[in-house]
């Protein structure tokens, strides 16, 4: 299981330590999970993001990593959870709904990207 | 060789249009050896760091409105161009011609337009099949998407997400923007609103419907909102045909012996143009949710149930388009040759 694997908060920690692996002083971010408090990672895809990381920081020109979380899916759908609760912080009543958000896709932020390598597999890459 | 393709730019009709809307004829792209897919990428190479909805349109081919009326056109393929990109998973999506199927005349009775010589044999296209949705969910609509723009309901409601502007552009009007025509732009306002909900039974249809026939049948309505439903789309820039055009849209369907509420959605135009017409409308199909957005626009049962002393002909009805069907505020009529700018690529 802990191979297959990686908790969220020890991805933040292996691609921040691979922004700064090369050069300590490198900036580093990411964003786009911050409603996620905890999930499973593919350990396999986060051994690619590290190796990708370290690839881009061997530019010297790079100084800063900026990483994005951007859902795949640009029309996602949300279960809504509505808690009420008492003083104390004890939950008395949960209302769920649907929320649909139309968000701007991957693209949205590559616009100041001079080059892009997609590297995304299955079907999902730009033509070259 | 030159690929050429219309655009309508952001900024245009005075200021109304909020986005870039391109128009690719299929004819056009086939002539060139590109398909729709290709053809939509040369456009977002074209447009640089700009960003556009693209739909691709067969002239030759038909398509249906949400309230059922056919139409002489089809859009092929929906998309969303950003900066030369197109998202290769949502940005571009086939609308596959849609085959008559056995029951199809008793499922879909308004597709009885389908059979007169104006349309007959002609490729139908509304919505996308499973195959055309690809990666799409349950829960996606029929959009297209690319950075900032969403292209939505099978090509007739266009979004930049970001700006949170829109768009809409009613076949009737795309038929014109095809044919070099006129086209009216304003904003859209409460009849257009209500309309837009009342929509027809459809497989594959351009907002509803799969492989099973979708769940709101002619007299519903699918706002279902009461008194909101003349707010959720009015404040909307629309792309409309001039009404005696569009009139005559739907007297073709009328005259073959469609009624609203029962075959035809109970949109406030049709309703109001079989009422002048001394038509049929199927009153006690019309559910009483859509009854409360009818009448929030001043639309009621107890107006259209009173005969007309002496209904208008065919002729008087085009006459007399612009009284008899509700809807458009601030309209402003624009040649298309004025309004559309076309650009050319070489390849």
């Amino acid at each position: 299981m802990k191979c297959m694997h990686t908790r969220l908060p020890d991805y933040y920690a292996k691609v921040e330590a691979a922004a700064k692996r090369l050069r300590p002083e490198t900036k580093f971010s990411i964003s786009g999970m911050e409603n996620v408090e905890t999930a499973k990672l593919a350990s396999l895809r986060c051994g690619r993001i590290e190796q990708e990381i370290v690839q881009v920081t061997e530019d010297p020109e790079i100084a800063e990593i900026e990483i994005k979380m951007v859902p795949f899916n640009p029309e996602e759908a949300y279960s809504v959870v509505i808690k009420g609760k008492r003083a104390d912080g004890s939950c008395k009543k949960a209302v769920l709904d649907n929320m649909y958000a139309t968000i701007p896709s991957v693209e949205y932020y590559l616009f100041d990207a001079e080059e892009i390598d997609d590297r995304r597999s299955g079907s999902r890459q730009y033509d070259v | 060789m030159k690929f050429r393709y219309r655009m309508i730019p952001k900024g245009a009709a005075d200021g109304v249009v909020p986005l870039n809307v391109v128009f690719i004829d299929q004819a056009d792209a086939k002539a060139c050896g590109l398909t729709d897919a290709d053809a939509v990428k040369l456009v977002a190479k074209d447009l640089g760091k700009d960003c556009a909805a693209v739909n691709v349109m067969d002239k030759n081919g038909v398509s249906v409105s949400s309230d059922g009326i056919m139409n002489p056109i089809a859009v092929t393929t929906v998309a969303a161009v950003d900066h030369g990109m197109v998202n290769p998973s949502f940005g571009c999506m086939p609308l596959s011609e849609i085959p008559m199927y056995e029951t199809m005349m008793k499922d879909e009775p308004h597709m009885r337009q389908w059979l007169t010589d104006k349309f007959a044999g002609k490729p139908l296209h509304r919505g996308p099949n499973k195959q055309d949705l690809g990666e799409r969910t349950g829960h996606n609509e029929y959009m297209a998407t690319t950075g900032r723009i969403a292209n939505n309901n099978s090509g007739s409601e266009f979004f930049n997400v970001i700006e949170m502007t829109e768009i809409l552009a009613l076949m009737a009007g795309q038929v014109e923007i095809m044919n070099d025509g006129e086209v009216i732009i304003g904003v859209a306002g409460p009849y257009v609103s209500v309309g837009i909900g009342m929509v027809v039974s459809e497989r594959w249809g351009r907002i509803f419907g799969g492989t099973n026939l979708g769940g709101y049948k002619p007299g519903a309505t699918a706002h279902c909102s009461g008194e909101y439903a003349k707010t959720v789309k009015s404040d909307y820039p629309v792309i409309a045909a001039p009404k005696p055009k569009f009139m005559e849209t739907m007297l073709d369907a009328l005259d073959i012996g469609l009624v609203p509420g029962r075959e035809l959605g109970a949109s406030p135009s049709l309703v109001s143009v079989a009422h002048a017409y001394g038509k049929e409308i199927a009153f006690d199909r019309i559910t009483p949710a859509a009854w409360v957005e009818l009448e929030s626009v001043g639309i009621t049962r107890a107006d259209l149930e009173k005969p007309v002393a002496k209904p208008y002909t065919r002729e008087e009805m085009i006459a007399h388009a612009e009284e008899i069907i509700p809807g458009i505020v601030n309209p402003k009529a624009y040649k298309v040759s004025e309004l559309v700018e076309w650009r050319e690529v070489e390849i």
